[in-house]
């Protein structure tokens, strides 16, 4: 264009030169090139903001386009796993859609979608999917342009059930706690319950938003803190099962083993490298050596501490780190990692020394667990080793696109079908067994073979958590649960015959 | 200049109304038919993006179409208007000018109707109805201006006449204006309302025509020393000063940083184009800068626009959020633009860009049309340039030569201002762009710029008036050109 102007400018002081207006006509190029000039100048800043900065600007979050993409588009429908509505929009004044939540329960689980707060939960992880928009892929960008509506919003279905996660959180009551339920065959999440949960709508509603998000903020019950994913608890005896996975698959010990030492340390206190183990005497099982059957169904932390010793460190938290402890469980929210230790030591495994690895074999020391990942070790059992990856999303669909199924993937391959049968039978001797119901009250299902394990998680200081971790039927897993209720005291008191309630109600709901 | 004076007076000529011939334009005609397909093309798509965006299957619709169809038929008779005439006049500036304004129109149907509301009538008009009204206007003065004004007496004997009126429009705005985002620039009276500033240019243009065409001997040929310094004559540089403080003026009393810009940066040029001393550019130049670091000093609202513009992220929620959201806007059009009608996302209910229709039609359209857009229109721009400048090289004398080098230099240094703060080059002014922004004052000040173009173009008829002889500069001309020759 620079070319064009000199050119044309340059005529123009020519033809003032034969007009006989010399001086004037010349002047006048002079100005027309220094306006031309600024003209040039005018171009290069156009090219620099619309070339050289266009793509950062564009892409900016507060770039309008962004912003009107997220806010203009009616977003896809939650569902539960039998159809039932979870998420929806309405419109506002302005004829902007907001979104609107059914249940309380949920919002852990499916966050919220705010036009002042942006997105959280499975409205952010799959924000994509639920406003449709277009692809990265630059052609696609370029077609989306010919389309009417460049946005192809997919209704997103979930593998939870409205009817267990409200009946979870109802029982849950006033306490703080997390349930987990899944399909040990698929990974499919039933169940996944924070307690206190929060109303997600206010949120959302452009009305209400800042003075609903604010309150919450303030909630020093941590409301958004999703505690069956990011909450760290001391798992207490669950964690024996894993402990069992490790002993039994390395082959450290067998189902026959047994220690001599073990009865009169639950009265003395077992003494390691000069610290003592102690333990509470279980006064029906006399001085009898325990056998591995029966040391889960009393659920004697001595068994379990020299267990540990035997196994090793290393071989525990190899095993552990199978089941998903020391890295993020892949799953379609973010998760706290769980630890066995707090690592660093030199101690195989991360341990720093045998008291810590007896202690942890029991699921105290520094192990920290999330309720989900205390599902998976279950899961694991449940499904004769193999452990399938959890996940909430079964499917999305639209109009345009039709309906795109998300498949079960197994995430590892834990421990043979062998081991997996032989603590599968030990912790239905945890419920069911004669001992094991005096531990475990409430947590059988009625008319369904059920095994699981109770946990009281020792903390330094006032009631200790109450753990149930188990699934149903034996043979044939179809449900596993993961139950914690905070500060509520012995597991069997609080969490076994919550999980047994839930349990009912999934094979009535579900079928038997 | 000695060839006008050695002229004799030519008899002053009447209209003979027998003697108009009709001349065919046939360049103008085709020309504008060109920008009616461009136009045209315009309408159907941004027709057919509305539609697709209404959920309404993809369709022509007659309806659409009907104020841009007005609007080429004003053109049109434009056209046939100036053949029966049978004037000499230029043939492109009417197109170019006409593409313009086709773009305005096709901007303000685009944008949001409520943005403007007028009640005519009874009928409340919306944005684009009232700009078409305002087009069809300016189509109708640039044609009036083009074939009646053959003699240019009324301007050029009567510069402080318009330098009276002028000051009087700035005072009277002054003191009966009413504020706009904080600056002094709409003026009412009884139903008519306007910004004067657009108004105002013309005349500023007017009265520096025969001011400096005047005395330009002087200006040019003699120099004041004050010891080894050679200067222009200070005297004669009594308008330049007076330029400032009505400039300074202006950003004082109604804080109308654009048009002060304007007007300052229009004289110099025009001072140059008369003159060819840098000398009086460069004294300029610095008068300016002085006098902007003392604005900037002495005036918050100088401060904050100069803060603003050097970065506008820095608080790009608050007083950067106008500029911000024009460079996203530039941004999101990219190479190519949305296309008319597809950019622009709306923000509650109304565009991204406050103002954006008189401010920032510009971004927008620098988003709907892209960079090529953006190069596109600057090049109208240019070629109206070209063509104002080329009438002034081709005047027949020094008034009419620095009329046209003037008025076309208004339009150029105006768009050259509001495209350059809308692209964050210079501080963010509120002024117009011309023949494109929405706005009565603005769009007919320009029909007058350009019909008075137009009628200067015009070879054919009646030459310039001698040179005045007698008045106080008689005396001292024939001094001049006894001594000089």
């Amino acid at each position: 264009m620079s070319g064009e102007g000199r050119l044309a400018f340059g005529r123009l002081r020519s033809a003032g030169l034969r007009a006989g207006r010399g001086a004037i006509g010349q002047n006048v190029g002079r100005a027309g090139v220094t306006l031309a000039l600024a003209f040039v100048v005018l171009a290069a800043g156009a090219g620099y903001w619309q070339v050289y900065r266009a793509q950062e600007l564009s892409t900016a979050p507060d770039d309008p386009a962004v912003v009107a993409a997220a806010r203009n588009v009616v977003r896809g429908r939650i569902l539960d796993r039998t159809g039932a509505v979870l998420a929806s929009s309405k419109k506002d004044s302005n004829g902007e859609p907001y979104r609107t939540y059914t249940d309380p329960s949920m919002s852990p689980v499916i966050g919220y979608a705010s036009r002042q707060f942006g997105t959280a939960g499975l409205e952010h992880t799959y924000d994509g999917q639920l406003a449709g928009v277009v692809s990265a892929d630059p052609i696609q960008q370029l077609l989306s342009k010919f389309r009417a509506d460049p946005n192809d919003p997919q209704d997103l279905t979930l593998s939870l059930s409205l009817k267990l996660q409200k009946a979870a959180e109802k029982a849950l009551g006033n306490d703080k706690g997390a349930v987990v339920m899944l399909d040990p065959r698929t990974g499919e999440v039933l169940t996944l319950v924070s307690a206190p949960t929060f109303d997600a709508s206010p949120i959302a509603n452009p009305s209400t938003s800042q003075k609903a998000f604010d309150t919450l903020r303030q909630d020093k019950d941590k409301p958004l803190l999703n505690r069956a994913i990011q909450g760290l608890y001391v798992p207490g005896s669950t964690f024996k099962i894993v402990t069992s996975i490790a002993a039994l698959s390395s082959g450290a010990i067998t189902t026959d083993t047994s220690y001599p030492q073990q009865p009169k340390a639950e009265k003395t206190g077992l003494l390691v490298s000069g610290y003592r183990v102690r333990d509470g005497h279980h006064p029906f099982t006399d001085d009898r050596a325990l056998k591995f059957p029966e040391a889960v169904e009393v659920s004697c932390n001595i068994y379990f501490a020299l267990t540990g010793l035997r196994t090793g460190g290393q071989k525990l938290a190899d095993w552990a780190g199978k089941l998903g402890f020391g890295h993020p469980i892949p799953f379609d929210l973010t998760t706290e990692t769980s630890q066995v230790t707090n690592g660093g030591g030199k101690f195989g495994g991360g341990f720093k020394d045998d008291v810590e690895v007896a202690n942890a074999a029991y699921g105290q020391a520094e192990v920290l667990a999330t309720p989900l990942q205390m599902a998976l070790v279950a899961s694991t059992i449940a499904n004769d080793g193999v452990l399938m990856k959890p996940h909430l999303a079964l499917s999305f669909s639209s109009a345009r696109n039709g309906t795109h199924t998300v498949a079960p993937e197994q995430l590892a391959d834990v421990t043979s079908p062998d081991v997996a049968g032989e603590i599968k039978s030990a912790m239905e001797r945890a419920v069911e067994g004669n001992f094991g119901e005096i531990f475990t009250p409430g947590a059988a299902v009625p008319g369904i073979p059920t095994a699981g394990k109770t946990g009281t998680a020792q903390l330094g200081s006032g009631e200790p958590h109450s753990w149930f971790i188990g699934f149903a039927p034996v043979d044939q897993p179809r449900v596993v649960i993961a139950v914690i209720v905070e500060n509520a005291g012995h597991g069997a008191s609080r969490a076994a015959p919550m999980a047994g309630d839930l349990m009912k109600l999934y094979f009535d709901t579900f079928g038997r | 200049m000695s060839a006008a004076s050695a002229q004799s007076r030519p008899a002053l000529p009447s209209i003979d109304f027998s003697s108009i011939r009709p001349r065919p334009r046939w360049r103008e005609l085709w020309l504008l038919l060109l920008v009616g397909i461009a136009l045209s093309v315009g309408s159907v798509s941004l027709g057919a993006t509305e539609r697709v965006q209404a959920g309404k299957a993809l369709s022509f619709s007659p309806a659409q179409s009907q104020p841009l169809l007005a609007y080429l038929g004003a053109l049109l008779l434009a056209n046939l208007a100036q053949v029966l005439a049978g004037r000499r006049t230029d043939q492109v500036l009417l197109p170019a000018v006409g593409l313009l304004g086709g773009i305005s129109l096709l901007l303000m149907e685009r944008l949001p109707q409520n943005l403007v509301s007028q009640s005519i009538g009874g009928m409340t008009l919306g944005l684009g109805q009232v700009q078409l009204l305002w087009l069809l206007l300016a189509v109708a003065i640039i044609t009036v201006l083009a074939i009646v004004v053959r003699s240019d007496a009324w301007l050029r004997l009567y510069k402080y006449t318009w330098a009276a009126v002028g000051i009087a429009l700035l005072v009277l705005t002054f003191v009966r204006g009413e504020d706009v985002n904080g600056a002094r620039l709409v003026l009412r009276l009884g139903p008519l309302s306007g910004q004067p500033t657009e108004l105002l240019k013309v005349i500023v243009v007017v009265f520096l025509a025969g001011y400096l065409s005047e005395f330009r001997p002087l200006l040019v040929e003699q120099d004041s020393r004050i010891g080894p310094l050679r200067l222009p004559p200070v005297p004669y540089l009594a308008p330049m000063v007076g330029m400032v403080a009505i400039a300074l003026g202006i950003v004082v009393f109604q804080r109308d940083l654009g048009a002060a810009l304007l007007f300052f940066l229009v004289f110099l040029l025009l001072l140059y184009v008369a003159t060819a001393r840098s000398a009086y550019v460069i004294l300029g130049l610095l008068l300016f800068v002085a006098g902007s670091y003392l604005m900037y000093r002495l005036f918050p609202v100088v401060q904050s626009r100069v803060d603003v513009w050097i970065d506008p992220f820095r608080d790009a929620s608050g007083s950067g959020y106008q500029i911000v959201q024009a460079l996203h806007a530039f941004a999101r059009g990219g190479i190519l633009g949305t296309g008319l009608g597809a950019g622009l996302p709306m923000v509650g209910g109304r565009p991204p860009i406050p103002e954006v229709h008189t401010d920032f039609p510009f971004a927008a359209l620098g988003e709907e049309l892209g960079l090529v857009g953006v190069l596109a229109i600057l090049g109208v721009y240019l070629v109206v340039i070209e063509r104002g400048l080329r009438i002034a090289a081709a005047a027949a004398d020094d008034f009419r030569a620095l009329l046209a080098a003037g008025l076309a230099l208004v339009v150029g240094v105006q768009a050259f201002i509001i495209a350059a703060g809308n692209l964050k080059l210079v501080p963010l002014t509120g002024i117009t762009l011309p023949l494109i922004s929405y706005g009565g004052s603005s769009i007919l000040a320009n029909a007058v710029v350009v019909g008075l173009l137009l009628a200067l173009s015009d070879k054919g008829v009646e030459p310039p008036p001698p040179p005045r002889v007698g008045g106080r500069l008689a005396g001292l001309r024939s001094r001049l050109v006894q001594s000089g020759r």
